[in-house]
């Protein structure tokens, strides 16, 4: 005999249909607050500063950058697989959770797919100022030129990376696009304003609703999802590639894809209950995003944090059952202990011991020690690729080309440029878009649980 | 100009058991508005969709196409080894799966923008605005064609299947 027992509601506050739209869609129709103008200030000073950190390497060349013969890649490819990472959350929400049927991805997918585009575009722009040369930057594209033709080498991981990511990016965009579609058609029947009428107007496409578009709008969107959850395991595999098909000790593993899907997932995740924490906070979202939603995250974050964990034990485990002096060097000697203690170690604690607090209802109950985790999150995570990529090139095989790498200003700059593009990107989603799914949101408000996160005694 | 009956509903279940009811007297459902997806909506008025084939083909056709491009690149127009590496390689699979769903994913959106015959800036006009707000609007199509008294059935109908307002409107419906 099955027997499903059924915990709770997804949606508090016995809200009627028309009072998710008014919810939703009341910030938009505010006046704009003063803690708005005052972020999106302050990220645009960092985007200034971002710019003139653009401008630098644009014009003078990469030399301006910390880099030497030995460290080649240096603070450029760490924020470019920190953001991709952060960047996975959006379809590892949405989708996973779509295919998975759990319903309770309905109050949050919308943000975290925001937060997916605007992490991408962020890192997107690292690699094309890695070129050096950005004003050739369409080289990367298999195109016929008059050098032969000269083609790509398509067996390059760093080609493969240009591909998965621009898929990545569009799939991305096309799913967070349609799934909107319907609540545009919404604000565009609902609102006063003449202006939004047109604007949202022509965003909805000219949606009506009937039972065909829903049909279609349904397969479209678990089709587009469908296609794209592959990509969430594959684009970071391929990240992970750039690293592990070279001969570098601490790089040349096979644990590199699994390692970083996971990382990325897990960065993911961290960011997205960050900036869930913030939403529900301002906009009084706490029917929408309860406290089950934020504990639902927290206990996968728990679990993910044991896999890290796990990862980086088998990392040293398998340097030293490798018998490669080198490979045991790498870990032992620059990661565990040395000149990249602090990193290493910042790496492990924030990620595998701090979220492990999660184990405990307490901690999961109080939303302020649960942001500051998700923080905690964050920067490990990025510690984790600054461990990965300066200790392994800065003491490879031959000790005369030892190197340090210290990041100058320049780098430090363009990394803070994109903290303020990712921070307006989302304050625009924040102002102008409906930040919850509102057809989806309503259709589970009728819904219950099966989720141990949603009980009442919680 | 057409005049259509809307029979409007407060509640997606009241509904869709009213729509049986409305079947069962043999009135035909020309369609129904409705502000998020309904399930059970489809096969009471017997609608499917062929998107899926669509996607399926769009992706055959490019992992074809992206293999034929790939392997005329690299082994017929210039072939120039890598690291000792074959030309024609294993390797081409990565490239064609990422691309394989690049292309499923663009060209299934723009059948799905075609097939609903959507695009930026379209205007419609809606039976019942209401209906991407909270209610449910059942439409019974052209009843000019029908008799006065088949009129009066439908409407007895739709109320005593607990629909909340009952109005006439000339709004086309949205054919697709």
């Amino acid at each position: 005999m099955y027997n499903t027992r059924v915990r709770g509601i997804l949606i508090k506050g016995d809200k009627s249909y028309s009072d998710v739209s008014r919810d939703v869609l009341r910030p938009l129709d505010a006046k704009t607050p003063i803690w708005w103008w005052v972020t999106a200030g302050l990220a645009i000073i960092a985007m200034a500063w971002g710019s003139w950190g653009f401008y630098n390497t644009i014009s003078t060349g990469i030399g301006t950058w910390g880099l030497n013969n030995n460290v080649a890649w240096g603070w450029a490819i760490i924020n470019f697989v920190w953001w991709i990472g952060i960047g996975h959350a959006g379809t590892a929400f949405s989708i996973f959770l779509l295919i998975l049927r759990q319903k309770w991805r309905t109050s949050i997918n919308r943000a975290a797919e925001a937060m997916t585009i605007f992490a991408v575009m962020a890192a997107g722009l690292f690699p094309l100022l890695h070129m050096g040369r950005i004003w050739d930057g369409f080289f990367i594209f298999p195109y016929w030129n008059t050098r032969g033709p000269l083609w790509d080498n398509f067996n390059s991981p760093l080609f493969w990376d240009v591909v998965a990511i621009s898929t990545y990016f569009m799939a991305s965009a096309l799913f967070w696009y349609v799934g909107m579609i319907p609540d545009f058609a919404t604000i565009r029947e609902k609102t006063a304003s003449k202006i939004k009428r047109k604007i949202y107007g022509a965003m909805s496409f000219g949606w009506v609703g009937n039972a065909k578009s829903w049909l279609r709008f349904e397969t479209a969107a678990l089709l587009l999802g469908g296609m794209a959850a592959p990509l969430v395991v594959s684009v970071h595999s391929i990240v992970s590639m750039d690293f592990s098909v070279s001969v570098v000790p601490g790089w040349h593993t096979t644990i590199f894809p699994p390692y970083f899907v996971i990382g990325a997932i897990f960065s993911g995740f961290g960011m997205v209950l960050t900036l869930m924490i913030v939403l529900r906070k301002i906009y009084s979202f706490k029917d929408y995003v309860t406290d089950g939603h934020l504990d639902a995250i927290t206990r996968i974050l728990t679990f993910i944090s044991l896999i890290m964990g796990t990862a980086y034990l088998t990392e040293l485990f398998t340097a030293w059952y490798s018998g490669s002096e080198y490979e045991l060097f790498t870990f032992l000697k620059n990661r565990v202990t040395g000149e990249y203690t602090f990193a290493y170690w910042t790496m492990i604690i924030c990620n595998g011991m701090i979220p492990q607090l999660f184990w405990f209802k307490k901690i999961r109950k109080n939303i302020t020690i649960v942001f500051i985790i998700s923080i905690f999150i964050n920067i490990g995570m990025w510690f984790e690729r600054y461990v990965i990529v300066v200790t392994s090139l800065s003491k490879d095989f031959l000790p005369a080309t030892w190197a340090t790498y210290e990041p100058t200003i320049t780098e430090v700059a363009a990394f803070v440029g994109t903290i303020g593009l990712f921070i307006l990107g989302v304050l625009a989603f924040f102002r102008w878009i409906p930040t919850i799914a509102i057809s989806e949101v309503k259709s589970v408000l009728k819904e219950t649980t099966t989720l141990k996160s949603f009980t009442d005694e919680n | 100009m057409k005049t259509n009956m809307l029979g409007i509903y407060d509640d997606e279940n009241v509904m869709l058991h009213a729509i049986d009811k409305l079947q069962d007297g043999g009135v035909a459902v020309a369609d129904v508005y409705s502000p998020f997806p309904i399930h059970g909506i489809w096969s009471r008025l017997k609608q499917t969709t062929r998107l899926p084939y669509a996607t399926f083909a769009y992706g055959a056709v490019g992992a074809v196409l992206v293999f034929s491009l790939l392997y005329w690149m690299s082994v017929v127009s210039y072939p120039l080894k890598f690291g000792g590496k074959p030309l024609n390689t294993l390797s081409f699979i990565i490239i064609m799966f990422v691309m394989t769903i690049n292309i499923g994913t663009l060209f299934t959106f723009l059948t799905y923008l075609f097939r609903e015959k959507m695009f930026p800036g379209k205007k419609v006009e809606l039976p019942d605005p209401r209906s991407t707000e909270d209610k449910f609007v059942v439409v019974i199509a052209d009843i000019g064609s029908l008799s006065e008294q088949e009129t009066i059935r439908i409407k007895k109908l739709l109320q005593e299947t607990g629909a909340s307002e009952i109005k006439e409107s000339t709004v086309t419906l949205h054919e697709h």
